[in-house]
């Protein structure tokens, strides 16, 4: 065996140097900073040396070698730069140019198109060869991303990704020669195929071919070498995936996932469809001033001042009249942690309020028996161990709601190392990628849990009663709950890997959590128990969120401990926080009878404008500061804003501040400082 | 030796190039009197017999069978033949008709049109036939010098008229080539 650390001696263009034995030429010129043009490698991916741009000349040979795919040898003498070699690149070019339509003009990615830099750098003024003009489809199937395959110069960046990224092993080379195209799995659209929309092919390709559909107009944006890279991360689900933001002109531009760097994380810096599309598909109404309803039901422009001062006169009339007890404070789970505590602070300690609640409350209050304090809260596994486990049990719906990044790391860890999945739903919808999977009523998910759980029991090596026999009333148990012959095979199955499982982990869903009467958290939990010694419950629970910082709204101690009671409830005055247009049904019903609404959001929502009566203007995630915590409560990051919030609106926090001034608060927050000090100290 | 002569033409193409000629604005008169312009758009010649000229510009692509010809007339007559702008050096946006058939085209433009009723696809001596595809110039006649752009900025085009008339045939550094 050869020493990886093997050092040789080799010249690029006259210099010697020494570089580790085996490496790619093109990696040995990169380490010295020495310039070869690439087009199908990217650092993140496997070589493939099919473009032939980074062809140098080794040992004079008349026979150019792919810089990229050829190892350097001891001696090797290399010269990346003489006549022969750019003319060799140029005609490479200018076949890649003659092949499909690349003209620059009519498309969206001119400007930041390696292709096209390519063709300036090596100065590829004309083409000596005829253009093909032979015409190929253009997919819109997908509603996230268009490919135009007559912009495709088949790099094959797109497809090393999906596979060697994404894990997802959907798109490959279909037909051969000249018409040699990129498909989706079996087909030439994206449609129906098994592609999640992650986008990571987009992120890579190197010309227009994989397009984003929601930034189409590229010319009046401004194109990404010319605007500002901002590193940021996601906070949509709480994976807080880091991300390279583009803005140009205040706009968002592109956002990219960081595939050079794992930082611990088992995704290679993957994305998904929300964090790399959903950030472009803001609902209309962006609300710019604040906003307050009129006697008459009109809506009219109010100034930030004066309608702070409406709010508080409102909420101290309400609580002159019923006490604080009939103030309530709801906040969505998105926002950051400052804000949060600051919310907190001006509902509990500024009006004493009644009743303070998240959105997604619900959630919280189905998991009492993990979070209830005193009653020994259980510490979450953490999202990565996902990397690790032997054995994944979901319970609930598939994650890709919520959570896709999961989704799509399991189906990449099932494909490459047969990772064993299963999954018990009340919801019918079985991802293609889980055979395992059972599905059950509602009410019977509990009572399926339960028998899981004495069956894992049962099965579990160290019990000395274990056979390979269903436990006694098992089989009558599942016929109650309606499992047919098959299922109860599978079910028997699911027991004896999970008892036999080393790393097991068990992923709830939201769709268990959020369900109206939720009691399978605690048959879960006994099933948690049995792979987990004593203090270390719940090292095998993975509990997804509703919302992107719901456990920052969670430990924050913002959702209410119990339900709301009582028809009547929330009749009084309400703030209301958050940006999201999916608002709770639920709530929206509740608080059509309140006495006063107001509202701190981004959009002029039509449920908005029909219940609220002060709306006052946030700044979207994007615009703000803030700290968000991961979906296991394990990290928490800072994050600076992106982009600039239209002239006028003020960040969260100070419209919160100012409330708190206008009701003479004593010992009130002052700055953004102290707020981040405290929020620091207290979460 | 009096000054060096230029033809221009505009050939399939917007005008654009011509156009960005133009924009160079003062610093026109510092070339206008090196050169003595004939034959061009600008001087509004009709008369498509070309002199003799030391410099032939051509902006456009080649769509039909005139341009064909002017194209071929045009190198005849000029030493030295530069093309403009990207529908003459790659045919550029009129390329956009080479992905459909031009029965197609033909149809669609003066029959399908929705503002045309009765249409016909004139069809005359006189009137010059299309060719299958626009093609860049220099699939038809030899090229001398190429600068591409959509249009060329009047730096670029400064650049090329200085260059020729230190008896360079300009070839474009990387910064100043564009595609669109």
């Amino acid at each position: 065996m050869k020493n990886a650390s093997a050092q040789v001696n080799i010249t690029i263009n006259g210099k010697e140097l020494q570089v580790e034995e085996g490496i790619s030429i093109l990696f040995a010129a990169r380490q010295n900073d020495i310039y070869i043009p690439t087009l199908c490698h990217h650092p993140a991916l496997s070589e493939w040396g099919g473009c032939r741009l980074c062809v140098v000349e080794v040992d004079g040979s008349p026979k150019l070698a792919a810089s990229c795919v050829t190892p350097v040898r001891g001696g090797m003498s290399i010269v990346t730069d003489n006549d022969r070699i750019v003319e060799s690149r140029r005609t490479m070019l200018e076949f890649l140019f003659a092949e499909r339509n690349h003209n620059c003009m009519f498309c969206p990615r001119s400007g930041e198109c390696e292709l096209q830099r390519l063709a300036y750098e090596l100065q590829m003024d004309h083409l000596t060869v005829a253009f093909s003009f032979k015409e190929f489809p253009t997919d819109v199937t997908s509603r996230y991303m268009a490919i135009d395959h007559n912009r495709c110069i088949l790099c094959g960046r797109c497809i090393r990704a999906c596979q060697e990224i994404a894990g997802a092993q959907v798109l490959g080379f279909h037909h051969r020669g000249p018409k040699t195209m990129i498909g989706m799995d079996l087909k030439t659209e994206r449609s129906n195929s098994t592609c999640m929309d992650c986008g990571v092919c987009m992120q890579v390709c190197p010309t227009g071919a994989i397009s984003n559909r929601f930034r189409s107009h590229y010319a009046v944006k401004g194109h990404a070498p010319t605007s500002e890279k901002v590193e940021s991360f996601c906070s949509l689900c709480g994976l807080m995936c880091p991300t390279d933001l583009y803005a140009g002109n205040n706009q968002l531009i592109r956002v990219d996932g960081c595939l050079s760097e794992t930082a611990g994380r088992p995704d290679k810096g993957q994305l998904c469809y929300k964090g790399r599309f959903q950030v472009f598909q803001a609902p209309a109404g962006r609300l710019t001033q604040p906003l307050v309803r009129q006697p008459d039901g009109t809506w009219e422009v109010a100034t930030w001042k004066d309608a702070i001062q409406i709010v508080a006169g409102k909420m101290a009339d309400i609580q002159k009249i019923n006490s604080g007890k009939a103030l309530f404070g709801i906040t969505s789970g998105m926002v950051s942690n400052e804000e949060l505590i600051l919310f907190k602070e001006l509902m509990e300690k500024g009006w004493s309020a009644g009743y303070v609640d998240t959105l997604d409350g619900r959630y919280f209050r189905n998991l009492a028996a993990v979070y209830s304090k005193g009653n020994g809260a259980i510490a979450e596994a953490s999202w990565k161990t996902i990397g690790e486990s032997d054995f994944v049990l979901i319970v609930g719906g598939n994650p890709v709601r919520t959570q896709p990044l999961l989704t799509s790391l399991l189906r990449k860890r099932n494909y490459e190392e047969n990772l064993k999945l299963a999954m018990v739903s009340h919801i019918d919808e079985q991802p293609s990628f889980i055979t395992d999977y059972i599905h059950v009523h509602g009410h019977h998910l509990a009572d399926l849990l339960r028998t899981l759980a004495v069956e894992a029991a049962a099965l579990r090596k160290d019990n000395p009663a274990a056979g390979s026999k269903q436990s006694k009333g098992t089989a009558t148990r599942l016929s109650q709950i309606g499992l047919a012959d098959k299922e109860q095979g599978m079910f028997t199955s699911m027991a004896r890997c999970y008892a036999e499982a080393k790393n097991p982990l068990i992923i709830i869903d939201t769709a268990v959590t959020g369900m109206t009467d939720c009691d399978c958290i605690a048959p879960i939990l006994d099933l948690a128990k049995l792979k987990t010694a004593k203090g270390q419950e719940g090292q095998n629970l993975l509990i997804l969120k509703p919302a992107g910082n719901s456990i920052g709204a969670w430990r924050a101690g913002i959702a209410a401990p119990s339900a709301p009671e009582g028809k009547d409830h929330l009749k009084g005055g309400i703030v209301l926080m958050g940006e999201e247009p999916a608002l709770d049904e639920d709530l929206l019903g509740r608080i059509h009878s309140s006495e006063f609404v107001a509202v701190l959001t981004s959009y002029a929502l039509p449920e908005w404008l029909d219940r609220a009566h002060v709306l006052i203007p946030k700044p979207m995630w994007m615009e703000q500061d803030g700290t968000f915590m991961s979906l296991d409560a394990l990290e928490k990051a800072y994050r600076c804003r992106t982009l600039l919030p239209p002239e006028g609106v003020r960040p969260t926090w100070e419209s919160l501040a100012a409330m708190e001034e206008s009701i003479g608060m004593k010992n009130r927050i002052k700055s953004w400082d102290e707020l981040r000090k405290k929020t620091e100290e207290m979460m | 030796m009096g000054k060096p002569k230029i033809a221009t033409v505009w050939l399939e193409g917007c005008a654009g190039c011509h156009m960005s000629f133009l924009d160079l604005d003062e610093a026109l008169l510092d070339i206008l009197p090196l050169v003595e312009l004939t034959v061009s758009p600008i001087t509004d010649f009709k008369d498509f017999r070309f002199p003799e000229v030391e410099l032939g510009i051509i902006e456009g692509g080649i769509g039909n069978e005139e341009q064909l010809e002017i194209a071929r007339h045009l190198r005849s007559k000029a030493k030295i033949i530069m093309t403009w702008g990207d529908c003459a050096v790659f045919g550029g946006i009129n390329t956009l008709r080479n992905w459909i058939p031009q029965k197609e085209v033909l149809h669609r433009g003066y029959v399908a049109s929705e503002s045309t009723v009765g249409g016909v696809i004139p069809m005359h001596a006189e009137i010059p036939r299309l060719l299958d595809h626009v093609i860049p110039v220099n699939q038809a006649i030899t090229v001398d010098a190429y600068i591409p752009g959509c249009p060329p900025s009047p730096e670029v085009i400064a650049y090329s008229l200085t260059e020729i008339l230190k008896g360079k045939i300009p070839v474009l550094p990387s910064e100043m080539i564009h595609f669109d």
